[in-house]
């Protein structure tokens, strides 16, 4: 084919993009110091190979989904790196704040916050109810529940970022109502982390929708709007699979929808609006902060006006004892004193992976430092990725395989970005597609292996002594990790689209094509 | 570009050796620098997928900056092409 270019130059050469200098990872040729090594070059890969390896262990292999736990393994990591330093430590100290206090992690940090100050206002003000609602009203049975539970949870996760999230609000909430209904449990549980796949890869307040832009100087409403074709790619032949196998695979026969009615809240789907605000002004190009804040707004407005939710389930001020201010509605008086809310609690859900975020940062830019970021690089693109196709599939194959063996997948994801980012620019592959292959797999990969953590937190939920199997007296609530694997039909179709995008060139975009907008605001 | 438009952008098989003619203006990220024998630094390279773009006059540290391109020729059959640097607008994501 042809391209040909106008003579102007595109958007982006009035200004200074928000390039790798100012995240401070990319200058391995630079001006930082250099770190000298006992075993060379690649001994800088020392701490962030111990953290994957941390990180296997506890939740490949122990199945421990807890972000916290990575973080001592980054900070053991971290530590055990400094013990091979030659010469001065000090050095090694710097480049860990140099590290963290790149751009890169302090975009994604923010984000993050208002992402999870938006999702939990959107969970207390009744979205599931809403969905469940809506499932109802649909007249769903037995063999249509799966693929149902695969479309309303796929709104909700885009709705709220969090597959993580969706699916610990469906496997609550609809799982149970859907076995009841006579649904197969394993395809449900299936159907529900497709949802969760789609929302993480799509929304916009997705965590890993956040990572994979600006890793790859890309804005995030370009980058949603650029992934959406992969996205409706892979959903729509998953719905129908969902649908075939619904009528297929049976499911157990017990009698109660009614604890499906009981639930449901039709009041709740306004909150397709609020989240309707963050995708459109996000798309329409507006930051993401600002994106989020509208959303956050119209949802509080939505929650207070329809009772959806009270004003202290979105701040609430606990006090021990009453005083001149329990008189006001987010004030309240309880046995210990605190902050609580979905603002409080949505900003704080996200504390652990920020902490863990800046250590993988840190570590990434010892491994830069110390110059085995730039020996693995080398080694990849001289021998494996000779080709622009090779290229992409490098890319493709490398964020899968990381992300199957690190289950908490925007860790994998900030892991693998620096590689993802440099491979294609030596081929001048678009930052929206080098964002959009990194978080397909990052999403798709997330789901699906039963040591992967939204696997994890939905399983979470079925068993224990307050799980669904002990409440339901029934082992048909709750599903085997393992038996679910063949069936997260969105997330198996979405890598095997990219690995097919890859090889054919379906969506690829070069450099020259297009400017992120972000790069031409800036 | 329209919202609209972002959505459909992309929405394409494309090849792995994009092609341009001469007026075009690029803007590439360097990639490389073309081996001169150790004569000198060598001039800067673009390669855009698998396609070729030596680019004149670029600064001897071009390589992992985003340049704009004036595109001189271009050879269809062999995928290549020579332009003139025009600025710097950026560096390298990492």
């Amino acid at each position: 084919m042809t391209d040909t270019r106008e003579a102007a130059p595109p958007a982006a050469d009035g200004g200074e993009p928000p390039d790798g200098s100012e995240f401070g990872v990319g200058d391995e040729s630079g001006d930082g110091p250099r770190i000298e090594f006992r075993g060379g070059k690649w001994a800088s890969t020392v701490p962030l190979v111990f953290f994957i390896v941390w990180a296997i262990f506890q939740s490949g292999v122990l199945g421990i989904g807890d972000t916290n736990g990575l973080v001592v393994g980054a900070l053991i990591g971290t530590t055990l790196g400094m013990f091979l330093v030659r010469g001065d430590w000090k050095a090694y100290a710097d480049t860990i704040f140099e590290g963290m206090t790149q751009r890169v992690a302090a975009t994604a940090i923010v984000a993050w916050l208002w992402a999870g100050m938006f999702a939990e206002t959107l969970q207390v003000g009744g979205f599931v109810e809403g969905l469940i609602f809506a499932a109802d009203a649909l007249n769903v049975g037995a063999a249509t529940f799966p693929a149902a539970a695969f479309v309303l949870c796929g709104l909700l996760a885009t709705g709220i970022g969090t597959g993580y999230g969706a699916t610990v609000a469906f496997v609550t909430l609809f799982f149970p109502a859907g076995v009841l209904v006579g649904a197969n449990p394993v395809l449900l549980f299936a159907a529900i982390l497709s949802g969760a796949v789609f929302g993480d890869n799509l929304a916009p307040v997705s965590d890993t929708t956040i990572v994979s832009a600006v890793t790859q100087d890309a804005d995030i409403g370009g980058v949603v709007a650029s992934r959406f074709k992969y996205a409706i790619a892979a959903a729509i032949p998953a719905f129908a699979a969902y649908l075939i196998a619904g009528s297929v695979m049976s499911g157990v026969s017990l009698e109660g929808s009614a604890a499906l009615r009981e639930s449901a809240n039709a009041l709740g789907l306004v909150h397709l609006l609020s989240m309707g605000v963050v995708i459109l002004t996000a798309v329409a190009g507006r930051h993401i902060v600002e994106a989020i804040s509208w959303g956050l707004i119209v949802a509080v407005v939505f929650n207070l006006l329809f009772g959806l939710s009270s004003a202290s389930d979105i701040v609430a001020f606990t006090v021990t004892e009453s005083g001149a201010f329990t008189g006001l509605p987010v004030v309240t008086v309880g046995e210990a004193a605190g902050v609580g809310g979905s603002l409080y609690s949505g900003a704080v859900g996200f504390f652990p992976l920020i902490v863990l975020t800046l250590l993988i940062v840190a570590m990434a830019q010892v491994m830069i430092r110390g110059g085995g970021f730039e020996a693995i690089q080398e080694f990849l693109l001289n021998r494996v990725a000779t080709t622009v196709r090779r290229a992409e599939l490098t890319m493709v194959l490398g964020t899968a395989t990381i992300n199957g063996m690190i289950t908490i997948n925007t860790a994998a994801e900030i892991a693998i970005a620096p590689y993802i980012a440099r491979i294609g620019e030596k081929f001048n592959i678009n930052g929206y597609r080098r964002a959009n292959i990194l978080d397909a797999n990052t999403s798709a990969l997330g789901y699906i292996f039963p040591w992967a953590g939204g696997v994890l937190v939905g399983y979470q939920v079925m068993v224990g002594p307050d799980g669904l199997g002990a409440e339901y007296g029934t082992d048909a609530m709750v599903v085997n990790p393992i038996e679910v694997v063949p069936y997260v039909f969105h997330g198996w179709f979405l890598v095997g689209i990219f690995v097919l995008a890859a090889i054919t060139g379906f969506g690829r975009e070069y450099i020259p094509d297009r400017a992120s907008e972000e790069v031409s605001r800036a | 570009m329209s919202v609209f438009d972002k959505f459909l952008a992309g929405f394409s098989f494309r090849g792995s050796t994009p092609d341009y003619a001469p007026g075009d203006a690029l803007e590439v990220m360097v990639t490389d620098v073309e081996d001169d024998g150790g004569v000198g630094d060598g001039t800067a390279i673009a390669r855009i997928g698998d396609s070729t773009l030596r680019i004149e006059g670029a600064p001897a540290d071009a390589v992992n900056t985003r340049v704009v391109v004036d595109v001189d020729s271009w050879d269809e059959t062999e995928h290549r092409g020579v332009g003139t640097y025009r600025e710097t607008v950026g560096e390298s994501a990492f």
